[in-house]
């Protein structure tokens, strides 16, 4: 109780260093001045210097607040806020116009990955055949072959046809007889002209038609003979 | 009304950025005067000052996520834009000097590059004045409440150091806490406080000033 007391003392009694340090704070809410607001009245009321100055502080208080009161209303003209509404719209515009720009670069975007995609998956499963193509070098159809020419195994992937082929004929440039015992028989299909080239009889060798054929390479993989090929439809 | 009057600053904002005028027509009016009143009072002209304001909310519409809550208020982002651009327009027009008797022209900001002998023209209320033009010098409680003394405040806010004129515009004439004020100056609650305080004592000083003499010329007339 008494430590209470002597702490409101203390409070009261304040010098006029600490009036100075609160002064200005004295009427201003949420600061520690006001909590001192009495103490700083009870040295005022003991000291002329500090009353002094806390009464040139309320009449500058006294001024600022006429200033307040004479300034509220002020306003900046309604051009100011036309300005802006004409800015807020045109930035929306822009905004909009942004936005339909980045759609169309996203659709564009995914058009063209969509592209990159199918061109990959075409030129893989073009990859896949041309592998096959080894094989075959002009697109025919591949053949395995066993071992000998009376011992040819063809690859049936024309169901429901059934084959006749001639026999092997030596190309010019042919340097390997063995290889028509054991060599690799692969199944193309090559125009008439090229037919006509390699000595085959083939009639009409201007036309653009291909012919199935057989081709013997030799384990060098290069073309020693080749035979024709010729499907029945129907026959089973 | 709408909702949309319901709004704080931060949701008025998201719906600006959403291209709503309305919103932005409710922002414009709820925070424009107190900032156009902070440039009229920092630059003494009325169209630097509608400018400027201009300017706070074209920045705010061009560029809205430059504005961070987590940093302050939209209130203290706003004060502290016209404060920059402030200083930009006493930069561009520092080699400038103004027309004396342009009525348009306040009370110029010391260290603007203004004029300082332009005349006061701010509006008063009643405009009177002794019979040779001087405000009378207050000598009593009730004298220096006068209206005359609030042109001298008014005056003598003018002439302040740019640093003390901002805190005093801002705490004293916008009202706004140290806090608040703070945010808007970027600075430390302790720099506003000790900023003010010598910003009044500045102005009782200058009031003070502005009375000895003229108290004098009574005397010897």
């Amino acid at each position: 109780m008494s430590d209470e007391m002597s702490d409101t003392e203390e409070a009261m009694h304040m010098d006029c260093g600490q009036f100075r340090a609160v002064l200005d704070d004295l009427d201003r809410p949420g600061t520690p001045g006001m909590a001192f607001r009495e103490a700083a009245l009870a040295h005022a009321e003991r000291c002329s210097r500090c009353a002094q100055l806390m009464t040139s502080g309320e009449a500058l208080d006294f001024a600022l607040r006429q200033i307040v009161a004479h300034d509220a209303v002020l306003r900046a003209s309604s051009r100011v806020e036309t300005a802006l509404l004409c800015a807020l719209r045109q930035q929306k515009a822009h905004a909009s116009r942004r936005r339909g720009q980045w759609r169309m670069a996203m659709l564009a975007t995914a058009a063209a990955l969509l592209l990159a995609a199918g061109l990959s998956l075409r030129h893989f499963s073009l990859g896949n055949r041309s592998g096959t193509a080894a094989n075959k070098p002009l697109g025919g159809t591949a053949i395995n072959s066993g071992a000998g020419s009376g011992n040819v195994e063809v690859a049936q992937n024309l169901a429901g046809d059934s084959q006749e082929t001639s026999a092997f004929v030596s190309l010019p440039y042919a340097t390997d007889p063995a290889t028509l015992e054991d060599g690799t028989v692969v199944r193309v299909e090559l125009t008439r002209s090229t037919l006509a080239a390699m000595g085959m009889p083939v009639t009409d060798a201007g036309s653009f038609d291909r012919i199935p054929a057989d081709i013997m390479l030799s384990e060098d993989g290069v073309p020693q003979a080749i035979r024709l090929v010729s499907s029945v439809v129907g026959e089973q | 009304m709408t909702e949309a009057t319901e709004l704080n600053d931060d949701g008025l904002l998201r719906r600006i950025m959403a291209g709503d005028e309305e919103a932005f027509s409710l922002l414009y009016k709820r925070r424009h005067p107190s900032l156009y009143r902070f440039a009229l009072h920092m630059s003494g002209n009325t169209s630097v000052a509608e400018d400027v304001t201009q300017e706070v909310f074209l920045a705010l519409i061009r560029n809205p996520k430059c504005f961070d809550p987590a940093r302050g208020t939209l209130a203290g982002f706003l004060f502290g834009v016209a404060r920059n651009h402030l200083r930009k327009r006493w930069e561009q027009d520092r080699r400038m000097v103004s027309l004396a008797g342009d009525p348009d022209e306040l009370t110029p900001p010391s260290g603007s590059g203004a004029s300082s002998k332009a005349a006061l023209v701010y509006p008063t209320g009643n405009g009177r004045t002794n019979g040779n033009g001087h405000n009378p010098a207050p000598t009593t409680y009730e004298e220096f409440t006068s209206i005359e003394n609030v042109a001298r405040v008014r005056q003598a806010i003018g002439t302040l150091p740019e640093n003390y004129r901002e805190v005093v515009v801002l705490c004293e004439l916008e009202e706004m806490s140290y806090e608040e004020a703070a945010a808007a100056l970027d600075c430390p609650v302790g720099t506003v406080r000790s900023r003010l305080h010598r910003a009044r004592a500045i102005l009782v000083e200058k009031l003070r000033d502005s009375r000895t003499p003229r108290r004098a010329t009574a005397v010897g007339e």
